[in-house]
C-alpha cells in the first residue's frame, strides 16, 4: 500500500482509509499553532513534513460536517475510544478539513491544561466568586490569533460596549481583533477577553449575510470540564471547575443554543485527574453530569489501527528511513512490532522511535 | 511384666551385703537374651536395679496369632467388622495401606504398628453399605415425601420461605454448641404480594440483606439465646419488613432524583435537552410553538427509541453495543 499524497481534504473517502496525506507547511503553523499531539509535532520536525493517515473516524465525522444543516442548532460529536488509538488526530484531521473549508476554527488543544498545575489564580474581576487564569488566557489568545488572523481583522465586529476596568473598555462595532490584541497585551482581563469573545462568536456565527462563517469549536480533553481540578484557593479548598471563568464560558460555547456550526469534542484519559487508565467510555470520563450536558451528543468510538492501516503506517516508516533496525525491515520483524504493539498507534510509534 | 518379677526376687536378697557388689558389676556386662546368672547356686534373675533396657519375660512369651484379615472372605459383611467410630486396627483392616515420611531411599513405613495411621480419624464405620442399613433403621421413624411436590418450582410456589438451621454434633464433655443457634431465613422477593412502590423500599429497608442477581431476600438472626427464639425472630422481622413497605410515608414524597435506584427518563436532564434541541430545530422551520407541541414531539417514535437508548446506557451501565444504539438514535433524531 503506496502511501498516497493528496492535500485535499475535501475529496478524501473511504477508498483512501488507510493511505497518509500532507498537510503543506504554510497551513500547518496557522492551523495547529499548538493542536497537535507532541510526538506528532516531534515526527514533523523529524520527518520535515506532516503526514496524516486518513482513517474512518476522521472520515465519518467530515462526512457528517458535509451533510449538516446549518441553520439548525449546532451538532455535538464525542470522539472516544482507548488511549493512544488516535483521537486527537483525528480531530485535528478534521480541523484541517474545517480550516480548508474556511471555517472559524476555536481549538481548545486540551482542556486539562486549564485545571491543574496553574500558576496563577487571581479572583476575577467582573465576578468575585470566579476565578481567572491570566496566563492561559493570553496563550490561548495568541494561538487563537495566529489561526483566524483573516477572521479578526476583517470581518467580525462587537455587538455592545464591554468594559475590562474602570479604564479600558472596548466600545461597539470595533473588530474583534481590537479585543483580542486588548487580551493580549492586558493579562489580567485576558480571561473576561476570551469569555467575551466566545459570547460574540456565538451571536454571529451562522448568520444570513454574506460574509457569515461557520464556526467549528474543538475541545480537546473535554472531560475536563466535568470533573476535578487539582488546583487549590488561598484557604487549600479545591476548586471545581465552574469556579473558573475560562471553563465557565467554554461550557456556555458547549450548549447547543447557536446555530451555525459544529461541536467537536474528544474524551481523553491521558491528561485527566482522578480517572483510571482503564476507563474509555464516555460515562465513565464524563461523569453523570457531564453526560447530561452533553446529550444528545453522536459518540464517534476510534480503534486501533486495522489490518490495512497498519501496514501503511509501517511502509510510512520504512520509507522514510525511520526503521534502522535490520530485522524490524523482515517479515518477522514486522509481525514482531504488529504483536508488541497491538495494534495501537501511540504504542506503534514509540516502539519504532527505538529502533 | 518383668519389673515386677525382679522386685520380688530381689528382697529376699537384699540382706546379702556382699552379692550386692557382684551382682552390680555382673548386672553391666551381662547380656540379657535369656541370660540367667547362678550366683551361690541360687538361680535368680540378674537384678532389676534401674538399667536400660528390659530383660526378656519371666512368662514365656505368647506369638501373635494370624491377623484377623487373614480370614476375611471379600464379602465379608463389613458393618461387623467397623460398626461403630473406632481407632484404625491394622490386624483388622485388610488393605495394605502405607502412612508416614518415607525412610531414606525407601517408601512409606507399613501399617503394622504405625501410630500415624492410629491417630487420623478414620470413616471405616460409615461406608456405603453401612449408611444404608443406618437408612434403613430410620426407614420406620419417616413419613414419605407428599407426591404433589415432585419438583423445585413447586416446592418454592408453595413453600417460599426457606429457614436453615445447622445442628452440631462432637465428641467432647458437653453436647451443646452455641452456633446451632444461628438461623437463616431467605425468601424471594417475587413471591411476596409488593406493589412497585413497596418493592423499592423493602429492598431499600434490607439494604445488604437484599441480593440483585438471585432476587432473595437472606435474613440471618443469632441475637438471641435459642433457636426456637431466633426462628420467631426471623419471622417477625420479615413480617414486618413486608408491612413497613406498604405503608407510604409523609417524607417519602420528597425524594429526590439522587435516592431513585434506577434511571427514570421522564423529568430527567436528558428529556429536558433532547425537548430544547427539538424546539429549536422545529423553531427554525416553522415559527410557532404550543404547549401542544411538547406531547407531539416526545410521541414520535425516534424520540422513544432516543428515551430507550438513554435508559439502558444508565441502567445497564456502557459497553459497545448500547453505545452503538444511543448513536444510531442520536442520528435519527437529529436528521445527520
Amino acid at each position: 500500500m503506496v502511501p498516497s499524497k493528496e492535500t485535499e481534504s475535501m475529496f478524501h473517502t473511504e477508498q483512501q482509509v488507510g493511505q497518509y496525506y500532507t498537510i503543506p507547511s504554510a497551513q500547518l503553523k496557522k492551523a495547529f499553532p499548538n493542536g497537535l499531539p507532541r510526538r506528532f509535532q516531534m515526527q514533523i520536525k523529524t520527518f520535515n513534513e506532516a503526514c496524516v493517515m486518513v482513517r474512518q473516524p476522521g472520515l465519518e465525522l467530515i462526512s457528517y460536517l458535509k451533510r449538516a444543516d446549518y441553520a439548525k442548532p449546532a451538532l455535538r460529536y464525542i470522539l472516544f475510544g482507548e488511549v493512544g488509538c488516535g483521537k486527537t488526530m483525528s480531530l485535528c484531521h478534521t480541523l484541517h478539513f474545517c480550516s480548508t473549508q474556511g471555517w472559524l476554527v476555536l481549538h481548545v488543544p486540551d482542556a486539562h491544561l486549564w485545571v491543574k498545575n496553574c500558576k496563577e489564580l487571581l479572583p476575577s474581576s467582573s465576578r468575585p466568586t470566579r476565578l481567572d487564569q491570566p496566563i492561559e488566557a493570553s496563550q490561548w489568545l495568541k494561538n487563537f490569533k495566529i489561526t483566524n488572523e483573516h477572521f479578526l481583522s476583517k470581518q467580525i465586529k462587537t455587538t455592545r460596549r464591554y468594559i475590562w476596568t474602570k479604564r479600558e473598555s472596548t466600545e461597539e462595532g470595533r473588530p474583534l481583533g481590537e479585543m483580542v490584541d486588548h487580551g493580549m497585551s492586558r493579562v489580567k482581563s485576558s480571561s473576561d477577553v476570551v469569555g467575551a469573545l466566545l459570547r460574540e462568536l456565538r451571536l454571529q456565527a451562522g448568520g444570513a449575510t454574506e460574509d457569515a462563517f461557520r464556526l467549528a469549536v474543538a475541545v480537546d480533553g473535554v472531560n475536563a470540564l466535568w470533573g476535578k481540578t487539582s488546583l487549590k484557593k488561598e484557604d487549600k479548598s479545591p476548586v471545581s471547575p465552574d469556579d473558573l471563568t475560562l471553563i465557565h464560558n467554554l461550557k456556555k460555547m458547549l450548549r447547543n443554543d447557536w446555530c451555525g456550526g459544529a461541536i467537536l469534542t474528544t474524551l481523553s484519559q491521558t491528561g485527566s485527574l482522578f480517572k483510571p487508565r482503564s476507563a474509555y467510555l464516555p460515562t465513565e470520563l464524563l461523569g453523570e453530569e457531564g453526560f447530561d450536558n452533553m446529550d444528545p451528543f453522536v459518540p464517534i468510538p476510534v480503534s486501533n489501527y486495522s489490518d490495512k492501516e497498519f501496514e501503511s503506517c509501517y511502509l510510512y516508516y520504512m520509507d522514510r528511513n525511520w526503521l534502522q533496525h535490520p530485522h524490524s525491515r523482515t517479515e518477522e520483524g514486522r509481525k514482531e512490532l504488529l504483536f508488541l504493539s497491538s495494534r495501537n498507534p501511540s504504542i506503534l510509534e514509540r516502539l519504532c522511535s527505538f529502533l | 511384666m518383668a519389673a515386677s518379677t525382679f522386685c520380688f526376687a530381689l528382697s529376699p536378697l537384699s540382706k546379702i551385703k556382699c552379692n550386692v557388689n557382684i551382682i552390680y558389676t555382673l548386672n553391666k556386662r551381662t547380656a540379657f537374651s535369656g541370660g540367667l546368672s547362678k550366683i551361690k547356686g541360687v538361680e535368680k534373675q540378674v537384678a532389676a536395679l534401674p538399667e536400660r533396657s528390659s530383660q526378656g519375660p519371666r512368662r514365656p512369651r505368647r506369638e501373635a496369632g494370624e491377623p484377623r484379615t487373614e480370614r476375611m472372605s471379600v464379602d465379608q459383611d463389613w458393618t461387623a467388622v467397623y460398626p461403630t467410630a473406632k481407632s484404625f486396627k491394622q490386624n483388622a483392616v485388610p488393605l495394605p495401606v502405607r502412612m508416614g515420611y518415607p525412610v531414606k531411599r525407601g517408601v512409606p513405613p507399613e501399617k503394622k504398628g504405625n501410630l500415624e495411621l492410629i491417630k487420623i480419624p478414620n470413616f471405616l464405620h460409615l461406608t456405603p453399605v453401612s449408611i444404608k442399613k443406618h437408612c434403613e433403621a430410620l426407614k420406620p421413624f419417616c413419613t414419605e415425601w407428599p407426591n404433589a411436590l415432585d419438583s423445585d418450582a413447586k416446592c418454592e410456589e408453595h413453600f417460599p420461605i426457606q429457614v436453615q438451621s445447622k445442628d452440631f454434633v462432637s465428641a467432647g464433655p458437653s453436647l451443646r454448641n452455641p452456633k446451632a443457634r444461628i438461623i437463616t431465613l431467605t425468601v424471594k422477593l417475587s413471591s411476596l404480594n409488593l406493589d412497585d412502590h413497596a418493592r423499592k423500599k423493602m429492598i431499600k429497608l434490607s439494604g445488604e440483606r437484599y441480593n440483585k442477581e438471585s432476587d432473595t431476600l437472606t435474613i440471618t438472626t443469632e441475637s438471641c439465646p435459642l433457636r426456637q427464639q431466633n426462628y420467631d425472630y426471623a419471622l417477625y422481622l420479615l413480617t414486618v419488613l413486608y408491612h413497613e413497605s406498604w405503608k407510604m410515608e409523609e417524607w417519602e414524597k420528597e425524594k429526590t432524583r439522587a435516592d431513585m435506584e434506577e434511571y427514570v427518563w421522564e423529568d430527567s436532564p436528558s428529556q429536558k435537552n433532547i425537548l430544547e434541541t427539538l424546539l429549536r430545530m422545529h423553531a427554525v422551520e416553522k415559527c410557532e410553538e404550543d404547549g401542544g407541541v411538547q406531547k407531539e414531539l416526545l410521541g414520535r417514535p425516534e424520540v422513544e427509541e432516543y428515551k430507550d437508548s438513554v435508559t439502558k446506557l444508565k441502567n445497564e451501565g456502557e459497553n459497545e453495543c448500547n453505545i452503538q444504539q444511543y448513536k444510531d438514535a442520536v442520528k435519527k433524531l437529529l436528521n445527520i
